[in-house]
């Protein structure tokens, strides 16, 4: 069979990526097509392709390495394939917000299982887009109505006001999902409304789209030339970096500037750079080759998306800065260069010529610092840069007349390819200029030596830029990144040789079944696994073609046909292996949301999420978006949604996987706790309740309530409900989360909030809290007597009901035990427990054992507080290891001190017996410490013991041994325990191993990208998994009803004391008695005596541990070694430090 | 296609060195945010030492290590005077003079805080027939993966080195109670390190 072609035609590319030796490209989440793409109409019928339109904006499910893309056009709503190299990724950092807003969306709507979303209610579903809009309008300057641009620019105007009445659309039926998810609705109504406002949601960030395009063309051209013309006129100097790569941060006010920067050129006139904020600074350091602090402030958001970054650290070099510069110059003149080609939007073209002129000054500030070191050789280098720099000045005019006779309507502003014929023209000039720099700054360098540059944040900004993007994982701040040549699997510029003089497509393959990417799907499978059944069935094969004309209802028929033809495994199955054999040319600095993938699975979590999604109903309409659109007033909706923009949020400082909050800021983390417009999550509230203790201070939690009780005073329709919530969040902690040892620092302050604040408005609430704050002061300990397992009940509905009536199971204690215990107890007796039936000894342990277990409190479990040396608050969790401990010591104890073998037999006999028991009771502790003893070097060295042991017995502890068996990180245990209805009284040792890696394991903090940046917020992810795990022993915190014997109760506790007081490493006198018993049967000279010539000399696999021989046929040496290794080498040393003594030697 | 190598390698020292950290930080990817411990794979990883893939499953016990990283932290003098005991006791229960460790001193980001001289450490190694020592930072990820690298690279040339004899026996003796010894390890340790104190 032969592969597909790609539409990319690039071989040399694709091989290289399959060595592994390219830096991966980003993955994009959005595409935009810069050519249109109408495949003819006899494609094949089971391809879905999507036709675009040049400007259309696809949200990129998964991207295949032959090119195309399973995307969404955002226009229409239809999915397909596409080819990508004919469009370019699309990541304005004005949008960014709103882009990554809607993947949220996307992933949220169609990432889950559709039913649950009833609960998730809209808020967060809202916020995301709405903080999106906001920041576009933030960062366009046109916030508000009364804004200078949207009052002197008619067309940004309008489409802001279209803008917002999109919003407020979606807010509308955002609502009236809330209510009819309040109801009873049927899952195809769910799944209508969600569909609806997935569309609405498409809608804003096409509008957002047209809403940059637009601003682009009205202020930021202008803006962009203006800076460039000013910077033109000085005498060949390179021009001034930009404010940025859009001039819309928020200080930018250009008429202010111009002065300054004249001044500024003044004073340093040989710089390639001039201050626009401060003049002072350059006149005071006239040397430094750039005004660092005031670069910062002008490019503010750029320094801070570049961040410090790692790689950045590195390239210092001359040389090194050099080449990466000037890559990054060409890369961007290439796409310039392809221009041409096709008649572009005008956004593009700007956007093309800002990062082609930085990127100049990144080369150009090299060079000027080559040129810094004053050899009479750069002489020749200077001259190449002033050519250089005319050439961009040629280039930037070029840029600029192509736009001087449009006239500029509301639409995208297009030129034509003639007109773009001098760009190219400049740009093929820039090329020759460039490379002639780079020759010559070489020579230089050859001459002089390398030089250090500064370190990067005192170099310029744009330098800091360029550097940044060539580290592929790190974000790509401009263009240039993705254009780089590495990155040729998601776009290859078309090349400056060829320059077409008509209009051109570039060739995609044939739409034949074998060249398009779905259909490549079935190669793979064909050729991976011949068995596979997928094929093509993989396609939804029914669906036609798409086309505008029939958008709806193909978006629904694709989606419906995935669903019904494929069983879930079998899509998810072919994805992964398409994948896996392809992905590593991907980086998806999506991470947020996939960040769990595996390495070896790194496609997008939406390229299987219509599968994975239940909700997907070939029956119910979608709605298309023309009917989406509203019909209401643009007037009454946009106040409406100015309402909505001005609630301040902090939203976005949340990150989100699979709808489960994984970290946010402080703020918003308490803002998602006290949401308004749906009950919080209970998970999420327990989690806080429990851990908040661990990423700030009560104090501070405190305030950040207060804060947003003060905040939401600004959304009238909110404040109601969220400050009850606040309110109602301050009660839950005092009455059941209060810690006295941790939170009394807070009181003070809630009680004055309470008094002064939450008074005003809800002067009950602020009573009752007063009442509380009081009283906590007061009382010591839990004011409303909290249930042990709070957290964890909410999963123990499921436990077995026993009425509480349901008698207890009488005790097996016969007169005769009865008896002995009575003599026990005066001193007459001495007991073994031989003497009792294993069914009761084993329920007294349960009992005991179960006492403690219930008695644990959730935060011993926090911050591995069990560990601590002194001081540990985890008396319960302490109290449970020595308990278990003592059981260990004691069955060894009543084995050792038989003086006859089949005594010694019996005694193993009967606690097999009693742990069968535990077992059966699923006290899995009981069950551990009891193997544990048989299974020590002591006791199963004693061979001749275990010949005494019956068969019967063997096999039981086999089964038993099993159970307990440790490999595989407790798979076995785990799964028993998995969906165990309590009571149980589970193994504490894996919790706590498990509590001790979660915490070392995560980081407290992770990276959130934001607009213009980005920052650091909690990881709420390590807590909530924490508090899951806590959960689950909690889950079990349920006393047995079994009936306690005091009497016997009394007698293995002065065992265990008994035993305890053996000494402090009772495993020594252990094995020695166990020597004295049986010694040694042969001695060790140094060699492998022990070692029977088995035939093992391939083996290797070790993990056959549970179906070894049994363990009593090798008695050596080792053992006593491991006898005293053993306090060290338990694993839970690894989670103690508590246990630093040195154990001493055995003599 | 040649199945893969699995070796298992025991992180041992005292409390409190960083074993769990040290341990964590080598299992989780890179790319991955979120470490589970809670699931089968949490413990092992593949990496390729010298060209060869291997999966090293981190053992919690000695008993079926094939290779040991003796783990003190730089802050703390006894953590590292303890490793002898520790050596002793796995040459023993290895019976093998041979058996491939690696001295981490961890905490190498605490520089201020440090207790332990390099040339104390060194002179362990020396002692110990040139054991490779490391500092690592488990903390900043610094030489984690080092560490693991170089233990891995020691056993797959112990492997080499003893045609199948020498490994054989090794593993024979422990062979037959492997089982039993680490769940011995496992529960009766666990039980026991908090009530030392006592």
């Amino acid at each position: 069979m032969t592969p597909p072609m790609t539409p990319q035609a690039a071989t040399p590319s694709e091989q290289s990526m399959e060595r592994g030796a390219v830096p991966r490209p980003v993955f994009h989440n959005y595409l935009r097509a810069f050519y249109p793409f109408h495949p003819a109409g006899d494609v094949s019928p089971s391809t879905i392709t999507l036709p675009l339109d040049q400007g259309d904006i696809i949200l990129v499910h998964s991207v295949h390495t032959n090119g195309w893309a399973d995307g969404t056009l955002l226009d229409s709503g239809n999915r397909g394939w596409l080819p990508t190299n004919y469009c370019e990724a699309y990541d304005q950092i004005p949008m960014r917000p709103l882009l990554k807003a809607l993947t949220d969306f996307w992933d949220i709507i169609r990432g889950g299982c559709g039913s649950s979303l009833k609960d998730f209610g809209n808020q967060d579903l809202m916020r995301g887009p709405i903080a999106g809009v906001r920041f576009l309008l933030e960062k366009s300057e046109c916030l508000t109505r009364e804004a200078p641009l949207v009052k002197q620019c008619d067309s940004l105007r309008r489409i802001r006001k279209a803008l917002l009445s999109d919003l407020s659309s979606l807010v509308k039926t955002a609502k009236r999902f809330q209510d009819v998810a309040n109801g009873v609705p049927s899952e195809e109504e769910v799944e209508a409304i969600l569909d609806e406002m997935l569309l609405k949601a498409f809608k804003i960030v096409t509008r957002g789209v047209r809403f940059l395009d637009v601003w682009n063309e009205e202020v930021g051209l202008g803006r962009t030339i203006a800076e460039m013309e000013t910077a033109g006129a000085q005498s060949g100097l390179p021009p001034t970096p930009m404010s940025a790569n859009f001039s819309m941060t928020a200080s930018a006010s250009t008429a202010g500037t111009q002065p300054e920067r004249n001044e500024s050129r003044q004073t340093n006139h040989s710089r390639t750079a001039f201050s626009r904020a401060s003049v002072r600074t350059e006149t005071v350091e006239p040397h430094r080759p750039m005004s660092v602090a005031t670069k910062r402030i002008s490019i503010s958001h750029r320094v801070s998306y570049s961040g410090p970054s790692s790689a950045a650290h590195a390239q210092n070099l001359a040389s090194e800065r050099l080449v990466i510069s000037y890559d990054a110059f060409l890369s961007v003149l290439g796409s310039f260069i392809g221009l041409h080609m096709q008649s572009r939007s005008s956004t593009e073209l700007v956007t093309t010529t800002q990062q082609a002129v930085e990127s100049c000054r990144a080369l150009l500030a090299v060079i000027e610092a080559v040129c810094e070191h004053d050899s009479p050789r750069t002489i020749l280098l200077q001259e190449a840069r002033e050519a250089m720099c005319e050439n961009l000045s040629e280039l930037v005019h070029a840029a600029r007349d192509v736009f001087r006779p449009a006239h500029i309507h509301d639409d995208d502003l297009v030129f034509m390819p003639d007109e773009g014929k001098r760009l190219v023209d400049a740009a093929t000039d820039c090329v020759r200029a460039a490379g002639n720099c780079l020759a010559k700054a070489r020579l230089v360098l050859e001459h002089i030596g390398d030089i250090e540059l500064d370190s990067l944040e005192e170099q310029s900004s744009t330098t800091q830029a360029v550097t940044s993007i060539t580290n592929p994982e790190a974000p790509s701040c401009t263009k240039a990144a993705k254009e780089r040549p590495q990155d040729l699997s998601l776009r290859l510029p078309p090349t400056p040789l060829s320059i077409p003089i008509s209009t051109y497509s570039p060739s995609t393959p044939g739409l034949t079944d074998s060249t398009t990417p779905s259909s490549l799907q079935s190669h793979l499978n064909s050729t991976n696994s011949p068995a596979h059944p997928l094929a093509s069935s993989t396609l939804p094969d029914s669906a036609s073609v798409s086309t505008h004309a029939d958008q709806a209802s193909s978006f629904s028929s694709y989606n419906s046909n995935f669903r019904e033809s494929h069983p879930i495994s079998d899509v998810s199955e072919s994805f992964g292996r398409g994948v896996t054999s392809t992905g590593s040319s991907f980086t998806y600095h999506s991470h947020m949301r996939d960040s769990e993938m595996s390495g070896l699975s790194r496609t997008s979590t939406r390229a299987t999420s219509p599968d994975i999604g239940s909700s997907f109903h070939g029956s119910y309409k979608v709605h298309s978006l023309k009917e989406s659109i509203s019909h209401s007033t643009l007037a009454e909706e946009s106040e409406e949604a100015e309402a909505h923009l001005l609630e301040k949020t902090f939203a976005h400082e949340l990150v989100y996987k699979d709808r489960q909050v994984m970290g946010g800021s402080l703020r918003a983390l308490i803002e998602k706790l006290t949401a308004h417009q749906s009950t919080p999550d209970a998970t999420f509230v327990s989690t806080f309740y429990l851990t908040f203790r661990l990423f700030t201070t009560p104090l501070e939690f405190a305030q950040g309530l207060a804060e947003r009780f003060e905040y939401i005073g600004d959304t009238p329709h909110a404040a109601g409900p969220v400050r009850l919530r606040v309110y109602n969040i301050f009660k839950g902690w005092l009455e059941s989360h209060w810690r006295h040892d941790r939170d009394d620092s807070a009181l003070d302050f809630i009680t004055s909030f309470a008094k002064n604040r939450l008074s005003a408005d809800l002067p009950t609430a602020g009573r009752r809290l007063h009442e509380l704050a009081e009283k906590v002061a007061a009382v010591h300990g839990p004011l409303v007597p909290r249930l042990v397992s709070s957290m964890g009940k909410t999963n123990t509905a499921i436990g077995q009901y026993i009425h509480p009536d349901t008698p207890l199971p009488p005790p097996i204690l016969g007169k005769k035990e009865t008896n002995l215990l009575r003599q026990w107890k005066n001193g007459e007796a001495s007991l073994s427990i031989l003497d009792f039936d294993p069914l009761e000894l084993a329920r007294q342990l349960t009992i005991k054992e179960s006492r403690i277990f219930c008695s644990i409190l959730p935060e011993e479990l926090l911050d591995t507080e069990w560990t601590r040396k002194s001081g540990s608050l985890a008396v319960n969790v302490r109290a449970m290891a020595t308990l278990s401990t003592d059981l260990t010591h004691l069955v060894t104890d009543s084995i050792v001190y038989l003086e006859e073998p089949k005594k010694r037999a019996a005694t193993i006999k009967h606690w097999v017996k009693i742990a069968n028991k535990c077992l059966e009771l699923n006290n899995y502790d009981s069950l551990m410490a009891i193997i544990c003893s048989l299974n020590s070097s002591t006791i199963s060295r004693l061979r001749r013991t275990w010949d005494n042991v019956s068969q019967k017995t063997k096999i039981i502890l086999k089964h038993l041994r099993s159970v307990v068996d440790i490999s595989r990180n407790y798979t076995v245990l785990r799964q028993r325990l998995q969906n165990h209805v309590p009571p149980c009284l589970p193994f504490v040792g894996t919790y706590l191993t498990d509590l001790t890696f979660v915490d070392h394991g995560n980081q407290s903090l992770r990276s959130l990208p934001t607009g213009d940046g980005e920052m650091t917020v909690i990881n709420f992810d390590k807590h909530m998994k924490t508090a899951r795990i806590i959960s689950e022993l909690q889950r079990f915190q349920i006393p047995y009803r079994l009936t306690e014997v005091p009497e016997l109760q009394a007698w293995m506790q002065n065992e265990f004391v008994r035993v305890r007081s053996n000494g402090e490493s009772p495993n020594q006198v252990f094995y020695r008695r166990s020597l004295v018993l049986e010694p040694r049967e042969t001695c060790r000279s140094g060699g492998n005596l022990h070692a029977q010539p088995q035939a093992s000399a391939g083996q290797n696999t070790l993990t056959s541990s549970s179906s070894q021989p049994t363990h009593h046929e090798e008695p050596s040496q080792a053992v006593s070694i491991l006898e005293n290794a053993r306090e060290k080498l338990d694993f839970l040393s690894w989670t103690n430090p508590s246990k630093s003594k040195p154990v001493a030697s055995n003599g | 296609m040649r199945p893969q190598r699995e070796y298992h390698i025991v992180v041992l020292g005292a409390g409190g060195v960083g074993k769990s950290c040290l341990t964590a930080q080598f299992v989780q990817n890179v790319w991955i945010e979120s470490y589970d411990p809670t699931i089968e794979d949490s413990y092992r990883k593949q990496i390729e030492v010298d060209g060869r893939q291997c999966i090293l499953e981190i053992e919690l016990y000695m008993k079926q290590g094939q290779g040991f990283l003796l783990v003190f932290s730089i802050t703390s003098m006894s953590s590292l005077n303890e490793l002898s005991e520790l050596r002793e006791q796995i040459i023993r229960i290895k019976d093998d003079e041979h058996v491939p460790i690696v001295i981490v001193g961890n905490k190498s980001d605490l520089e201020e805080d440090r207790a332990v001289p390099r040339a104390r450490a060194f002179g362990l190694s020396q002692t110990w027939g040139n054991a490779p020592y490391y500092e690592t930072s488990a903390r900043r990820r610094a030489n984690v993966n080092e560490v693991f690298v170089h233990l891995c690279r020691q056993i797959i040339r112990k492997d080499l080195q003893e045609p199948s004899g020498g490994v054989d026996t090794t593993r024979k003796r422990d062979g037959p109670s492997r089982g039993d010894r680490k769940r011995d390890k496992g529960s009766g340790g666990r039980r026991r390190s908090p009530c030392v104190i006592l």
